[in-house]
């Protein structure tokens, strides 16, 4: 397991992505920052042509749970996408370099490498999440959020951008086994912008509590005070098993004809 | 004692059957070559020897142990090249040695006695994007050398290679068998294996058409006394009347694949002069070894 996570580790320090998946976190902090500004300076912003005749930034409050709860939201609907794209990344990879064929009969198990795949996209999505925490909280400190910021505040707000963090990672992995059986990137990425879509649907027919994608969004609080049911948390973790597992499956089982 | 025995090997993709029954046996120290067209089923009987697919039916055995997906602890001794060279573009040749001899739980020492021996010294720090085809095949052949395995699998491994290239992994690969290494390899250019391969086994659509000792090879060849005299049409009636069944070519020429001529051209050249009708040309002429594989691989064909 060792190896296998060095060289994943190796692969995905060496490319694009880090740096781009940390553009795409940097935008949404700066988004986080920006729509803070405009509700604690609403005049200013619209002197500034910061806002649109029908902007509707009401719901925003100019406090630190506020503030949060955005980068929390941010972290559900950006990570998806972000998060998503480095487990397509990662895996479809292997089949558009053709060196998936050089993973499959060595000395390291087959579901090792599988493991080490989705535990280094973790890893990284995780340090995302610790970016956009940690430039948040700049960027709030550099705003004057009004408010103390004391420990219980900053601690509940870290707390819900994590668990929505994990949460988030948690339903990417079903993008690792569309990138697998799929053979390359094209099939992720479709399977990705599906459930974006099917959760936005599944949630504005009001089942979005038990939906596991829903969920990431649900408890970063998109949808209001009402957050996931306990069915929902399960889900989240009982489709992150499956998919892991039916990756592995797949990696030890499928023939590799390419 | 077999490195490789792969026996009745079937792999039906639906209707496709992509090997239809092959078997080889492949002992240690020896350098197999499985030859034949694009499409043979060659890659689909080097994949599934090496657990990347499994067979619909038969068995593959690598060092006496049937081949699974879960078989790890063969393939710390198999080293391997299918298909396309492959590297991680933005690693270095390096780099991209060094990850995989992590994954084959090599020391990093394995990295640099294959860079000195596939001559990649001068290009250790620049990225596998950034490499020849050659280079890219030469890095390839480095990661299945890695660690010195008792078997290696290498599909076409002189693909882009220029000739100076090919001369020198030809030679190290005779080198490796020499020194005991098991080669199977696979290519469509039977002039190439005849060069390195001790033992050849003609594959043609899923099946084995034919396995030749290398040695054996100047037997398969077809042969043919070619003749020319001043009267062709005087000559043939001579020849036939002297027992050989010579046959017109469109150039003009008097062929005969008869053994007897074949063997003893003097007796034909005497019998024509004695005869009066002297040749102006007579010659054994040898089929080349392209000629000899379309042949053998038609008969498979036809089979």
């Amino acid at each position: 397991m060792k190896a296998a996570w060095s060289a994943e580790w190796l692969k995905l320090r060496r490319s694009r992505v880090p740096w781009m998946t940390v553009l795409a976190i940097s935008v949404g902090a700066a988004a986080g920052g920006l729509f803070m500004f405009i509700s604690l300076h609403p005049g200013r912003a619209g002197d500034l042509g910061l806002l649109g005749a029908k902007a509707q930034l009401s719901t925003l409050e100019p406090s630190w749970p506020s503030f949060f709860g955005l980068l929390a939201q941010i972290t559900a609907v950006g990570g998806v996408i972000i998060f998503g794209i480095t487990v397509v990344w990662m895996f479809g990879r292997e089949f558009a370099d053709h060196t998936a064929k050089d993973l499959l009969a060595l000395p390291t198990h087959r579901a090792a490498i599988v493991a080490a795949k989705f535990a280094a996209a973790t890893v990284w999505c995780l340090l995302l999440a610790v970016y956009l925490t940690a430039a948040g909280l700049g960027i709030g400190l550099l705003l004057g959020i009004p408010g103390p910021l004391t420990v219980p505040v900053a601690a509940a707000g870290v707390g819900r951008i994590f668990v929505t963090a994990v949460l988030t990672i948690a339903i990417t992995t079903l993008f690792g086994l569309a990138a697998s059986v799929g053979r390359g990137y094209l099939p992720g990425v479709a399977v990705l912008f599906a459930v974006v879509f099917t959760a936005q649907i599944v949630a504005a027919l009001g089942y979005g509590a038990w939906f596991p994608f829903s969920v990431p969004a649900m408890h970063a609080g998109l949808t209001g005070a009402d957050g996931p049911s306990p069915v929902g948390y399960a889900a989240v973790g009982a489709m992150a098993f499956v998919a892991v597992t039916a990756t592995i499956g797949w990696w030890q089982r499928a023939d590799h004809t390419g | 004692m077999a490195v490789v025995q792969v026996a009745g090997l079937v792999k039906h993709y639906g209707a496709v059957k992509a090997v239809d029954g092959a078997s080889l046996t492949v002992a240690a120290g020896e350098i197999y070559a499985l030859l034949g067209l694009n499409g043979a089923g060659k890659t689909t009987t080097i994949r599934t020897l090496l657990g990347m697919i499994r067979p619909t039916a038969g068995s593959v055995r690598l060092f006496g142990t049937p081949v699974t997906a879960d078989a790890r602890s063969l393939w710390g001794r198999v080293g391997y090249l299918v298909e396309t060279p492959a590297a991680y573009p933005e690693l270095t040749v390096t780099e991209n040695l060094t990850l995989m001899a992590r994954l084959k739980h090599l020391p990093a020492a394995a990295v640099g006695n294959v860079v000195e021996q596939l001559g990649l010294r001068p290009y250790a720090a620049r990225r596998a994007r950034e490499l020849s085809l050659g280079n890219q095949q030469r890095l390839a052949l480095a990661k299945a050398l890695l660690g010195r395995p008792e078997l290696l699998v290498l599909d076409e491994p002189a693909n882009g290679l220029d000739p100076a290239g090919v001369t020198e992994i030809r030679q190290l690969l005779k080198t490796l068998a020499a020194q005991g290494t098991t080669i199977l390899l696979s290519s469509h250019i039977l002039a190439e294996v005849a060069k390195l391969a001790t033992r050849i086994g003609i594959i043609h659509a899923g099946r084995m058409v034919t396995e030749i000792a290398a040695a054996d090879l100047p037997h398969h060849v077809a042969r043919a006394l070619r003749v020319r005299c001043h009267d062709q049409d005087t000559a043939a009636r001579i020849l036939r009347q002297g027992g050989y069944q010579p046959l017109s070519n469109l150039d003009g020429m008097l062929s005969m694949t008869d053994e007897r001529a074949v063997w003893h051209p003097d007796e034909v050249a005497t019998l024509l002069v004695e005869s009066g009708c002297p040749p102006v040309h007579l010659a054994v002429a040898e089929e080349d070894l392209e000629t000899l594989f379309l042949r053998l691989t038609a008969r498979g064909a036809g089979a």
